[in-house]
């Protein structure tokens, strides 16, 4: 009796956690419990509180971003509006769309998507883009076979100085300790905040530079001025608009 | 970043004040501009931009015109060195980006394009801006992004451009910068020749000389401990073969920048004085100057008349720089011999100061005299490696392996191979003239060692064996012999 109840509980348990279970796709993501973090822009405050989320594995692929289009045809490569995806959205697939004979190979990660075109695909998951906070905090997960804050900097420097060789496939790069691959050394990814460090009301309103990152400001507002590989981030994510499409910038989604 | 701008421009004029009392430097003719009544602009023409050491030819238009700048951003694998690669950032597909001409009152139509295969971010700062950021706010963009802008050249001068993308002190060490002249409208004095040389820095994981793709080391950029320094943004680049070159007669105006990111250059070049010396790249000139400071992000203009032939070298006279670092460019001046104005070499004499407290009665004079006894390989290696550390290191580097058009190899040397006197004659009597190793032609200079016949022949043993020359042992017995032969 006892036994099984025990059993009962722990059932009963398992079903009843915050609905994070239940919508199939959880093995493509991973847990991540939350906690706080300091962020590489100080604002007002110290350290920032991260709320648990799940994050996708890995990057969003072609084969991944063809069913989304053939399912949701305003978003193919003719069809998209050039407010929300400008000339080079999918400049990678041939203009008949993407097919088996031609194309980029399957796993490779999706470029040459906005911003807008991102969070349409997320939203289509039932899933949303993950958050500035929200990805800085598992980028900075150490890799799972080598657990070294120098091993996750070699891989960095090493994609900056173009040094690094994999397929370009996703989950050919490193999983880190949440079981997250390649959040560096693939491809860059929106964020639903990407230019929350400048942004107005508007998020498509840039039209004002940020102060912030340039020239001799840069390293009084950042928490750490060495960190050049954060630097980096930031100044792209400042560089970005959301109707943009670039050959390196990809995307993965949360919820 | 605007205090930052303007904290120098506020210092200026007051040590303009002070260089002008203390020393009677010399000024051009200085148009002012008064900036509510600007001159008129006609019509328009496309900048011929150019790459290092190539200036590009001044603009004819007689009046004050639209200039047009397309300057593309690029990152590429290249090289810094012999077997040593690098992911360079730059302007225009080469270090140092290329070199752009104006006037003063030009109007100049900025277009700034990131290549789509590009993974950064860039914009471009422009020294000879009046405005925010000079240019840096108006055109930072993603790759694959183009971003156009315009600003009156106000001042004239040499000035240096570079990106101002966070982080910016990486953006200028992965090679991103250059020089725009703003001339006067009458152009300048006529000269036989303009070259573009620039000096910078690189901080690579790798030390100097460290074979493959290095990449950028953020610490020793901190430490301001770079491994290259560079004239022309490679050892070597303008070098040996590529040497500018200039007749003997010829008159030579040097358009020079240092890009840092960290270092201040000691400009100097190896037997000229510079007759000009446009200081900081402004309008006062000096004259009759040997060694001038180029700060980081700075320039100088220099001017001088070639008299003699030979090649004359421009480093950094922080001298290890030079040569340890690759901070040499190089031009040959071709032409006759003036012997009024240098003699070459007259004689050489011993020199052996009376008394001296060094030559002791009874003890040989002449090292190669001394009688040893042989060693064994093993010693010789040990010796050989450590001589060669004190005596050939300085030049030709670590492994023997030189710096390309300058000191030449010594590690697998087919000019050393070929040779039947196992280098002892260039040891014992110094090299000069024109030769050719592995490929690549020398004209330099090596200065005669004194070395004992012990010495010379561990430190040969070494070249052989450790250095891939075929190996095998060298007594001190074998140097005898060649000294005898070739009294
Ligand atoms: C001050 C710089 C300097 C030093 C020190 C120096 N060399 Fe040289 N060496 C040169 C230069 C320059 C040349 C080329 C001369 C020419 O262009 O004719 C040269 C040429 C040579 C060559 C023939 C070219 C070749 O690559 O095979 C040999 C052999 C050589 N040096 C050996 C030595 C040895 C051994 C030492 C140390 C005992 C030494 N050098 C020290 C500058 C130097
Ligand atoms: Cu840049």
């Amino acid at each position: 009796m006892k036994i099984i109840g025990f059993y009962k509980l722990l059932i009963i348990g398992l079903l009843c956690l915050p609905g994070l279970k239940s919508s199939g796709q959880q093995q493509d993501m991973a847990f991540i419990e939350g906690g706080t973090y300091k962020p590489f822009v100080k604002g007002d405050k110290e350290e920032v509180p991260v709320n648990a989320f799940w994050m996708d594995k890995k990057a969003v692929t072609n084969t991944d971003y063809q069913r989304f289009v053939e399912a949701n045809p305003q978003w193919s490569k003719e069809n998209a509006k050039r407010i929300f995806a400008d000339s080079n959205y999918l400049y990678h697939w041939p203009d008949s769309g993407l097919s088996q004979h031609s194309g980029p190979p399957d796993g490779a990660p999706v470029v040459n998507v906005s911003w807008f075109a991102a969070k349409a695909y997320c939203e289509w998951q039932n899933k949303r883009l993950p958050k500035l906070h929200e990805w800085e905090f598992v980028a900075r997960a150490f890799p799972k076979n080598d657990v070294s804050a120098d091993s996750l900097q070699r891989i960095i420097s090493d994609w900056y100085s173009n040094r690094l060789k994999h397929d370009f496939l996703v989950g050919s790069v490193y999983q880190n300790t949440y079981g997250v691959w390649d959040m560096h050394g693939l491809v860059w990814e929106w964020v639903y905040d990407f230019n929350s460090i400048v942004m107005n009301n508007d998020g498509r309103n840039q039209e004002e530079m940020p102060e912030g990152l340039f020239c001799g400001s840069a390293s009084l507002n950042a928490n750490d001025a060495t960190d050049y590989a954060a630097f980096v981030r930031f100044a792209f994510r400042t560089s970005l608009k959301g109707n943009y499409n670039l050959r390196k910038l990809g995307f993965r989604c949360a919820k | 970043m605007n205090s930052i701008h303007n904290f120098p421009k506020l210092l200026l004029p007051l040590l303009a004040a002070v260089i002008l009392l203390l020393a009677p430097a010399c000024q051009r003719d200085k148009q002012k501009f008064n900036t509510d009544n600007l001159p008129p602009i006609k019509g328009e023409v496309m900048a011929k931009l150019t790459v290092a050491p190539e200036v590009p030819p001044r603009i004819q238009a007689k009046t004050n015109t639209k200039v047009i700048v397309h300057l593309e951003i690029v990152e590429q694998v290249m090289r810094l060195a012999d077997g040593v690669e690098y992911n360079f950032w730059t302007f225009g597909g080469v270090v140092p980006g290329k070199f752009i001409r104006v006037r003063q009152g030009d109007l100049v139509e900025f277009h700034l394009h990131n290549h789509p295969d590009n993974m950064f971010p860039h914009n471009i700062d422009l020294h000879a801006v009046t405005g925010p950021g000079g240019g840096a706010e108006a055109t930072l963009i993603a790759p694959g992004k183009s971003a156009q802008f315009s600003f009156r050249a106000l001042n004239e001068g040499l000035y240096v451009y570079h990106c101002a993308t966070a982080p910016v002190g990486m953006h200028i060490a992965n090679g991103m910068y250059g020089l725009i002249l703003v001339e006067p409208l009458a152009g300048m004095s006529p000269v036989d020749h303009e070259f573009y040389v620039m000096q910078s820095e690189f901080y690579t994981s790798g030390r100097f000389g460290e074979r493959g793709l290095q990449e950028f080391d953020m610490q020793k950029a901190l430490d301001e401990n770079p491994d290259y320094v560079v004239m022309n943004g490679a050892v070597g680049a303008s070098a040996g073969e590529n040497a500018m070159q200039v007749k003997v007669g010829e008159t030579v105006r040097l358009f020079l920048g240092n890009g840092g990111p960290n270092l201040v250059s000691s400009f100097h070049a190896i037997g000229e004085i510079f007759d000009k010396v446009y200081i900081e790249g402004g309008s006062m000139y000096t004259e009759n100057v040997q060694t001038t400071l180029i700060p980081a992000g700075g320039s100088a203009i220099v001017e001088f008349k070639c008299e003699v032939p030979g090649t004359l070298h421009l480093v950094d006279h922080s001298i290890f720089r030079a040569f340890n670092k690759g901070a040499i460019a190089q031009i040959k001046v071709i032409g006759e011999e003036n012997h009024d104005v240098f003699s070459g070499k007259e004689k050489e004499t011993v020199y052996l100061p009376e008394g001296s407290a060094i030559q002791k009665v009874g003890e040989r004079k002449d090292a190669s005299e001394e009688v040893v006894s042989e060693r064994t390989l093993e010693e010789r290696l040990e010796k050989g490696e450590s001589l060669y550390k004190q005596n050939c290191l300085a030049c030709h580097m670590d492994q023997g392996k030189g710096v390309i058009g300058v000191f030449p190899p010594l590690n697998n040397s087919d000019f050393l191979q070929a040779r039947d006197d196992k280098g002892f004659g260039i040891i014992v009597n110094g090299l000069q003239g024109e030769i050719v190793v592995n490929g690549t032609s020398y004209n330099n200079i090596m200065p005669a060692m004194h070395m004992s016949d012990d010495n010379i022949a561990s430190v040969m043993t070494y070249i052989f064996t450790e250095l891939n020359n075929g190996g095998g042992l060298i007594n001190a017995a074998d140097v005898r012999q060649w000294r005898e032969k070739n009294k």
